[in-house]
C-alpha cells in the first residue's frame, strides 16, 4: 500500500434499513415505522383522491363510471386498508401530539438503576390509543366496509 | 451462594472484522470461548485477543460504564461491552459489530467525531446575561434543588454515542443533530443560569434539529446511563414552541449572583446537624 | 422561517383535519345515518353536485384541502429531506413539494368551486 494514502474507513450507516428494520427495539420503534408508512399512504391517497374526484368536470358518465369502479371488491379492500391506515395514523398521532409537546412523559429526575424512561412512562397512553385503534379498525371498519 | 456459580459455558463469538489497509468490506470471524458467570463482553474480547486473535481491535478504557468508549452493536443492540454480561444475553452465539451509523475505522472501532462535532454545535455551556460575570465571577449563582432537578438527568451523558447508533433518523440523515446533542441543548436551555436560547436557536431551530425526532424511543432504550435523550428532545420542542410564541424564559427566572462575601458568611454560620452515630 | 413555526403549524392544523375529515367521512360512509340515503346514492352525480352547491361545503372543503395538504406534505418533505441529499437536492425537494402542494391545492379548490357554481340542467 502507498504510505501516503490514508486508510479508508468503512461507511457503516444503516441507511433505509435503519428506518424499516426495528429489530429488538421498543414497541414505539415499530409505531414510528407504522406512522411513517401510513402517513405516506395517506398523502398519496389524498393527492390521487383530489385528481380522481376532479373527473366530475368530465360529466355524469365519467363520474358514474368511476364510482362503479370504486364499488368493486379490489377497491373496497384498498379502501379498508386506507381506513385502517387513517385510524392508526390519527390515534398514534394523538399520542405523538401530546408527547412531542412534553405531556405524559413525567418529570426529569436523577437516573437511578433500574432506569425509568419517558417511553415507559407514557406506555399506558400508548396501549390505550393502540387498543382503540385496533377496536375501531376491526369492529368499526369491518361493519362499515363489509356489512 | 455456591449455587450461583455456574460451570463455564462455551459461547461462540461472531465478531465483525475490518482492516482498512487490507479489506474493502468487513467480514465475520468466529471464535469460541469458555465463559464464566459474570464475564462481560469486554472481558471476553480481552481474553480472545490474548489467547486467539492478537490483531482484534476495539476501543475501551474504564471497564465500568463511565468513560463511554466501548460502545458496540452486541446481539443487534447498541450496548457498552463493559456493562454487558455475556451469559445475560442468553444466546450461545454472540454477535459483536461496530456501532452502526458511524464510519468504521477498524474492527469494532467507530469514528465518533460526528458525535463530538454535533455536541459542540449546540453550544453546550452556560451562556449568561453578563459575560463579565462568567469571565470574572463576583459571586455564586443561586440555584434551588428543584431548579437543578429540571436538567440534572441530562448531565449524566457520557458521550458514548449509543443513542446515535440506535436512532433511525441518523441512519439516513448525516446532518441530523441527533439525540445526544439535542438532549444537551435542552440540558443547558433548562438551566436557570443559562440565557442562551437566542444563540442556541441558530444551531438547533433548523430542519436537522429536534423535529426530525419522531419519538421512536430507541435512543432512550440504548442509553446506558438513564439519560433518556428522547425525553430531553421532546422537552426541547416544547421550549422552542413556547419561545416562538413569546413565552420563553423570563428574565426574572434567571439565576441571581450571590456576592461571594454572603456565601462565605452563610458557610461560617452553617451549623452541621447533630451527630447520630458515635456519640 | 424557523423550523419551529413550520412544525407548529403542522400540529395546529390537526384539529381542523380531525373535524372536517370526520365530517367528510360521515357524509360519504354514514349517509344512511345522517342523510337517510344509501352510500351508493350519496356518491351519485346529482347528490354530489347538490351537496357541493352550499357555501359551507365550499369553505369547509377548501379549508380541509389546505390543512390536509399542508400536514401531509410537511410530513412527506420531512421523510424526503431525511435522506442523504446534497444541498441543491434538498432545496429542490423543498421547492418541489411547495410547488406540488400549491398545484394540487389549486386543482382541488377549482373543482370545489366548479361544483359550487354548477348549474343543474345548464
Amino acid at each position: 500500500m502507498n504510505s501516503n494514502s490514508e486508510p479508508t474507513a468503512y461507511n457503516n450507516r444503516l441507511g433505509l434499513k435503519g428506518w424499516i428494520y426495528a429489530g429488538k427495539y421498543t414497541f414505539e420503534r415499530y409505531l414510528y415505522l407504522g406512522h411513517r408508512l401510513s402517513g405516506m399512504g395517506l398523502i398519496a391517497y389524498m393527492v390521487l383522491h383530489i385528481i380522481e374526484t376532479a373527473n366530475r368536470m368530465r360529466g355524469v358518465e365519467a363520474w358514474e363510471g368511476l364510482m362503479a369502479l370504486f364499488a368493486s371488491w379490489p377497491f373496497k379492500i384498498i379502501e379498508y386498508l386506507l381506513f385502517a391506515a387513517a385510524v392508526f395514523h390519527a390515534l398514534n398521532g394523538v399520542r405523538l401530539l401530546l408527547t412531542e409537546l412534553g405531556f405524559f412523559l413525567g418529570r426529569p429526575k436523577e437516573p437511578v438503576y433500574p432506569y425509568s424512561s419517558s417511553i415507559k412512562r407514557h406506555r399506558p397512553l400508548t396501549y390505550i390509543v393502540m387498543t382503540l385503534a385496533g377496536l375501531i379498525i376491526i369492529l368499526g371498519g369491518s361493519s362499515l366496509f363489509f356489512p | 451462594m455456591s449455587d450461583k456459580i455456574t460451570t463455564p459455558r462455551e459461547i461462540t463469538f461472531r465478531v465483525r472484522r475490518f482492516d482498512p489497509d487490507a479489506d474493502s468490506a468487513p467480514h465475520w470471524s468466529e471464535y469460541r470461548l469458555d465463559v464464566h458467570d459474570g464475564m462481560t463482553v469486554l472481558e471476553a474480547l480481552h481474553q480472545l485477543k490474548a489467547e486467539q486473535e492478537p490483531t482484534l481491535s476495539w476501543r475501551s478504557s474504564c471497564r465500568m460504564g463511565v468513560c463511554g468508549s466501548c460502545g458496540m452493536f452486541i446481539n443487534d443492540l447498541p450496548q457498552l461491552a463493559c456493562q454487558t454480561q455475556v451469559l445475560h444475553l442468553g444466546t450461545d452465539v454472540v454477535t459483536i459489530a461496530p456501532l452502526p451509523n458511524y464510519d468504521n475505522v477498524k474492527d469494532l472501532v467507530p469514528n465518533l467525531e460526528p458525535l463530538i462535532e454535533k455536541h459542540a454545535a449546540v453550544k453546550p455551556y452556560i451562556i449568561y446575561l453578563d459575560q463579565m460575570e462568567i469571565d470574572s465571577p463576583t459571586g455564586e449563582f443561586l440555584q434551588t434543588p428543584d431548579e437543578r432537578e429540571a436538567f440534572s438527568q441530562f448531565t449524566f451523558c457520557i458521550k458514548c454515542g449509543l443513542c446515535l447508533a440506535a436512532c433511525p433518523t441518523v441512519a439516513t440523515d448525516p446532518l441530523f443533530l441527533g439525540p445526544q446533542a439535542l438532549a444537551q441543548a435542552y440540558r443547558y436551555t433548562a438551566d436557570n443560569r443559562d440565557c442562551g436560547m437566542k444563540e442556541r436557536i441558530e444551531a438547533i431551530d433548523i430542519f436537522h434539529g429536534p423535529y426530525q425526532c419522531h419519538l421512536a424511543g430507541a435512543c432512550s432504550q440504548a442509553c446506558p446511563k438513564g439519560v433518556d435523550p428522547a425525553f430531553g428532545i421532546q422537552l426541547l420542542k416544547r421550549a422552542l414552541v413556547l419561545d416562538s410564541m413569546g413565552f420563553g424564559k423570563k428574565k426574572s427566572s434567571v439565576a441571581k449572583v450571590v456576592p461571594l462575601a454572603d456565601v462565605v458568611k452563610a458557610i461560617e454560620e452553617f451549623a452541621p446537624p447533630p451527630r447520630t452515630v458515635g456519640k | 422561517m424557523r423550523e419551529t413555526r413550520l412544525w407548529s403549524l403542522h400540529l395546529l392544523v390537526i384539529p381542523i383535519i380531525a373535524v372536517l375529515l370526520g365530517l367528510h367521512f360521515a357524509v360519504m360512509h354514514y349517509a344512511p345515518v345522517f342523510y337517510g340515503v344509501s352510500v351508493e346514492e350519496a356518491r351519485n352525480f346529482e347528490t354530489m353536485i347538490e351537496r357541493g352547491r352550499s357555501v359551507a361545503q365550499l369553505v369547509l372543503y377548501i379549508l380541509l384541502l389546505a390543512a390536509g395538504l399542508y400536514h401531509g406534505l410537511y410530513g412527506l418533505r420531512g421523510i424526503l429531506r431525511e435522506l442523504p441529499l446534497t444541498p441543491a437536492l434538498a432545496k429542490f425537494v423543498d421547492g418541489g413539494i411547495l410547488l406540488f402542494g400549491l398545484f394540487i391545492f389549486a386543482l382541488g379548490a377549482y373543482v370545489t368551486w366548479w361544483t359550487f357554481s354548477y348549474k343543474i340542467g345548464g
